[in-house]
């Protein structure tokens, strides 16, 4: 036995776990209960509600010798204390004899029992919480059949305190164990709920305004061990056991959170089945425990009625619904005639699946198939991307994380907070962006350089590391020499990186210098070291993956002199309505969407789509880990999944496809590509135990999130892992537009206006209008307020938009929220005039 | 604003602590905000909350925690009268009803011309001296020990005549 190792008996089992272990995980490890409410296995112990007393004998020792005293048997002489402790905030050590359920323990933790349920309510029978409830269950376990206490002196609270607009109190509830507040502040950093007042006066207030409005928000519900928080999509929605359970993967951005949809049917809705709420699946090596609120509530979209619902053609300048049959017959015959100069464009949120046909449909017609992004670097993520056997929940002392040009919390919430979780174990984090972003709170290092010099500064860095004295041009930005050391010495180092700020030219620049500087610094080929691009869309790398990548030029010019154009789950004249103008007039224009969208209004026929919830499939994640949904309701009207669609076409255009099911055309794909050579559905379902255990019967322990028994994923091995050698390279700047002006910037923001956020009426009130942020010389010299109204002209268009100033945004840059309809995919230049407000606005 | 009758307080305030620790500044902000008006605003914990980096509902859950700190307006004096058990014995709940009846109002309320807060409140750690009470007020924290309603009667009178001379 090593000496980090403890022997003990709890409850007259003899086990061994590391010292210092907590008690209470110790002795679930060893799988004996101990009853918890304020502990949770993801936070610090607090010892708040004393649910955990249990009976701890200690050895005696010698005073000199530090051994054990004896006795006649020559067996350790144990001393109980004369109290019961918490197994929750106390360390083993060797020796001891605990008893968790002996009868003094049982006592004590009957009486606790008794004690919160003083002034909790009768509520079980409308309660959400009911039937997968810790109080509940550990009351059954637990609790004594009738209270000493007078029922006249029950304290009685508000049954309904709205804390934001997503979360509802029931403050009657409540038993105080602060694990919401824990995890506002511990885990995620925004402490926006506590405690007030005191005593049995206890209660939880905010004072934020706009109150409990954090990304990350509904985890609270998942972990509170009573109904005293609710999400208000499914208070009073049903009880929880009636709900089925379908394993997903959130469509929102290319973390890839596991998820579970609860469905039932619903009298409202006609008798069918619908997604009542969503609920983090375990997966410690994605999401841990946890989702963010767009994951969590956005899913309303795919229930939109606004969907498509049944495929259409154009007659005589109207869009007419029509038949499968004659949508398909139509749709071939225009492809047919038309197919000459074929342009296929594809959106990064259609599964593994849907690419691949499309890539194979638009192919097999000689036509050019294009992913509808800009941003670089899937290559390099085949390349060199984090390998089996990667955690971020490993990274720690000594490992080196580096964020660039992204704004994480905005662009991929879980990514953010894993991040944050490895600085605070100790790995050196270095945000390098062009503006503050919340991370910087966590750095060792930021390193800020002008909007647009991303490339540049990682040269820069690549010159401390190599001292390639052609490179010393770039060095200038402080940071950048500390950086590249603490990256050089890092055991490990994960390389996160974004495209806020750059365009496809420098998109393209950023990726050879991140591989460059990764490669010199010896972390690629191995676990947990590598690149992780921050796609915009969920399953961009599956897409390129599948062999899909950004056009060449501008998408305006890839869209001049076609003849046709294929569309599949993207919407460029919603995106950019300028863009009409540069496809023909004559082009004959095929759409797969899930609403009808401004893409949808130019189309020629028009094919319905399912949406994630309805049908299966995979989806690769940033890090390389393919995610298998599966389907959790019946299809919306008559749509049918993309891959399907783009078979059925394929059978009258003699274009072969695999038709017959989505894992059919999985095992298509590892056989075709390389890298999915392992990749099955039945290698997708595979299950590992995790720790902390969660659902199920350990639900007062780690809260309601699903157990993961639907299958973790795999993650794909980059090239560099399996020995093919990197070739660093990097491209020189091209020498920068000289010129005054005002550059604007699109940003990320969480809640943006994409097409399968907006419908989402439950976030409607966090979408917002979107800002135009500038910094205070602008603002100054334009004699702008906050709040003031502008127009921006860029492109030949213009907009307006009230303005946010901000002193962190430096001269000659405004940023902007990425948004439909605006045709602001990468910065640009533009111009600004302030709009003078009407006498009436100025309220004279 | 506090900012802008107390800029000196706050700075010399700010200055007691180390920059990382700013956040221990949030007590004696409180204090300053309620010796201002009598009670903390909500417009105040928004700006101490400015002031320290925090969020507001780090700065206003305290107000609640602290039976000192009050979040509504309430009289110039608050009378606060123990009648925890000790001071029970010695006749404090009595006390109070006297005290009460002599200012027209129950526990909690205000007198008509603003002047008298009255509560009960726990051991005030001086219960061999009860009746008594502790005033709230202009010039801070004061303890009134063996009171009687008489002597609380005079007092109550100076502090009007004071006022009104002022
Ligand atoms: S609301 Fe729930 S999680 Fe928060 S303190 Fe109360 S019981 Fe605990
Ligand atoms: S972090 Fe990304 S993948 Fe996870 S729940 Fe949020 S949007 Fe979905
Ligand atoms: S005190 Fe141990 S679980 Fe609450
Ligand atoms: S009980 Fe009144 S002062 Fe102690």
């Amino acid at each position: 036995m090593s000496s980090s190792q403890v022997k003990l008996m709890i409850d007259g089992n003899t086990l061994e776990a590391p010292r210092g272990m907590l008690l209470v995980d110790a002795a679930l490890r060893a799988g004996i209960d101990v009853p918890v409410f304020c502990y949770h296995p993801k936070m610090e112990p607090v010892g708040m509600c004393r649910m955990c007393l249990v009976e701890i004998g200690r050895p005696s020792r010698d005073r000199q010798s530090g051994e054990f005293l004896l006795d006649e048997n020559d067996q350790p002489i144990i001393n109980f204390g004369p109290n019961l402790e918490t197994a929750c905030t106390t360390r083993i050590d060797e020796g001891w004899v605990v008893y968790i359920n002996s009868e003094r323990a049982l006592e004590g933790q009957k009486q606790i029992v008794e004690f919160l349920l003083t002034s909790h309510p009768l509520d079980c029978p409308v309660c959400d919480k009911g039937g997968e409830c810790p109080l509940q269950d550990l009351t059954m376990l637990h609790g004594p059949g009738i209270s000493r206490f007078s029922f006249h002196d029950k304290m009685n609270s508000l049954k309904r305190v709205a804390l934001g607009e997503l979360i509802i109190l029931d403050r009657e509830r409540c038993i105080q164990c602060a694990r919401c507040i824990r995890f506002q502040e511990e885990i995620v950093d925004d402490p926006v709920i506590e405690f007030s007042n005191r005593g049995r006066s206890l209660e939880i207030v905010t004072f934020s305004e706009p109150g409990f409005d954090s990304y990350f928000s509904g985890n609270t519900t998942d972990i509170c061990p009573v109904g005293a928080l609710t999400t208000s999509d499914f208070r009073f929605g049903s009880r929880p056991w009636e709900l089925n359970a379908a394993a997903s993967i959130c469509p929102h951005c290319p973390v890839g959170c596991n998820i579970i949809l609860n469905t039932r049917r619903e009298v409202k809705m006609g008798g069918s089945e619908i997604v009542k709420r969503v609920l983090p699946r375990q997966n410690e090596m994605i999401n841990e425990i946890w989702i963010c609120d767009k994951g969590r509530f956005a899913y309303s979209y795919a229930m939109d009625s606004e969907r498509l619902s049944q495929p259409m053609i154009r007659v005589g300048g109207e869009l007419e619904e029509t038949s499968w049959d004659n949508a398909l017959k139509v749709a071939a015959e225009g492809l047919k005639q038309s197919g000459a100069n074929l342009l296929g464009l594809a959106g990064g949120r259609a599964s593994n699946e849907d690419l691949y046909n499309f890539k194979q449909l638009i192919q097999g017609l000689d036509g050019v198939s294009m992913l509808n992004d800009f941003m670089a670097g899937g290559k390099q993520n085949q390349q060199i991307g984090l390998g089996p056997g990667s955690n971020l929940g490993d990274l720690g002392v000594g490992d080196a994380i580096v964020v660039i040009a992204s704004d994480l919390l905005e662009e991929a919430p879980i990514w953010w907070l894993r991040v944050k979780q490895a600085a605070e174990r100790g790995a050196k984090l270095i945000v390098a962006n062009a503006r503050f972003t919340k991370l910087e709170k966590y750095s060792a290092h930021t390193v800020r350089y002008s909007f647009g010099d991303a490339p540049e500064t990682v040269l820069g860095m690549l010159h401390y590391v190599t001292g390639d004295s052609s490179l010393n041009k770039y060095a200038k930005v402080d940071g950048q020499e500390e950086s590249a050391r603490i990256i050089k010495e890092a055991t490990n180092a994960v390389l996160f990186m974004g495209s806020e700020g750059s365009d496809s030219e420098s998109s393209k620049r950023l990726v050879q210098a991140c591989g460059s500087l990764l490669a010199a610094t010896e972390h690629i080929g191995k676990a947990n070291n590598g690149l992780i691009p921050v796609w915009l869309k969920n399953n961009t790398q599956g897409a390129w993956d599948m062999g899909l990548t950004p056009p060449e030029k501008h998408l305006a010019e890839e869209f001049r002199d076609r003849t046709a154009l294929y569309l599949m789950a993207c919407d460029p004249f919603g995106d950019n309505p300028e863009m009409l103008q540069e496809l023909p007039q004559d082009a004959f224009v095929i759409v797969q969407e899930l609403f009808h969208t401004p893409s949808v209004d130019r189309a020629d026929v028009v094919f319905p789509a399912q949406s994630f919830i309805e049908r299966d499939g995979t989806l690769t994640s940033g890090e390389r880990v393919v995610q298998l949904f599966y389907p959790a309701v019946s299809p919306h009207g008559e749509s049918l999944p993309d891959w399907k669609i783009l078979a059925r076409i394929g059978a009258l255009l003699g274009v072969a496809m695999e038709s017959t099911s989505a894992a059919g055309v999985m095992n298509r794909i590892a056989e075709d590509i390389e890298d999915y050579g392992e990749i099955h559905y039945r290698e997708l379902m595979n299950r590992e135990d995790q720790w902390p255990p969660v659902g199920g019967k350990q639900i007062y322990f780690g809260g309601t999130a699903y157990e993961n028994s639907q299958g973790i994923g795999i993650r794909l091995s980059s090239r560099a892992q399996r020995g093919e050698a990197y070739e660093p390279v990097w491209k020189e700047s091209p020498k920068k537009p000289k010129g005054e002006g005002i550059r604007i910037v699109p940003i990320v923001k969480l809640y943006d206006q994409g097409t399968t956020v907006l419908p989402s009426l439950l976030l409607a009130q966090r979408i917002g209008q979107p800002e135009l942020v500038i910094g205070q010389e602008d603002a100054d010299r334009l004699l702008l307020q906050n709040g003031a109204q502008v127009e921006v002209q860029w492109n030949g268009t213009a907009h307006q938009f009230p303005v946010a100033i901000d002193n962190d945004i430096p001269e000659g840059i405004v940023l902007l929220p990425r948004n439909r309809q605006l045709g602001l995919e990468m910065p640009m230049a533009c111009n600004l005039t302030p709009v003078k407000p009407t006498s009436k606005e100025k309220g004279e | 604003m506090l900012q802008d009758n107390h800029a000196t307080e706050i700075a010399q305030i700010l200055e007691r602590y180390p920059q990382a620790s700013k956040r221990a500044a949030v007590m004696p902000l409180l204090f300053l905000a309620q010796r201002e008006v009598g009670f903390i605003s909500r417009d105040a914990i928004n700006e101490i909350a400015g002031l320290l980096d925090l969020d507001p509902t780090d700065v206003g859950s305290l107000i609640g925690y602290y039976t000192l700190f009050y979040d509504k307006p309430g009289g110039k004096y608050r009378i606060q009268i123990c009648t925890d058990l000790p001071c029970a014995l010695r006749g404090a709940e009595k006390f109070s009803h006297e005290v009460c009846e002599m200012l027209n109002i129950q526990v909690g309320e205000t007198t008509e011309d603003g002047f008298f807060t009255l509560e009960e409140v726990m051991c005030l750690a001086a219960c061999d001296r009860a009746p008594l009470f502790q005033v709230q007020g202009k010039g801070g924290i004061q303890y009134h020990e063996n009171m009687t309603l008489e002597s609380t009667t005079a007092f109550i009178e100076s502090i009007r005549e004071q006022d009104a001379n002022e």
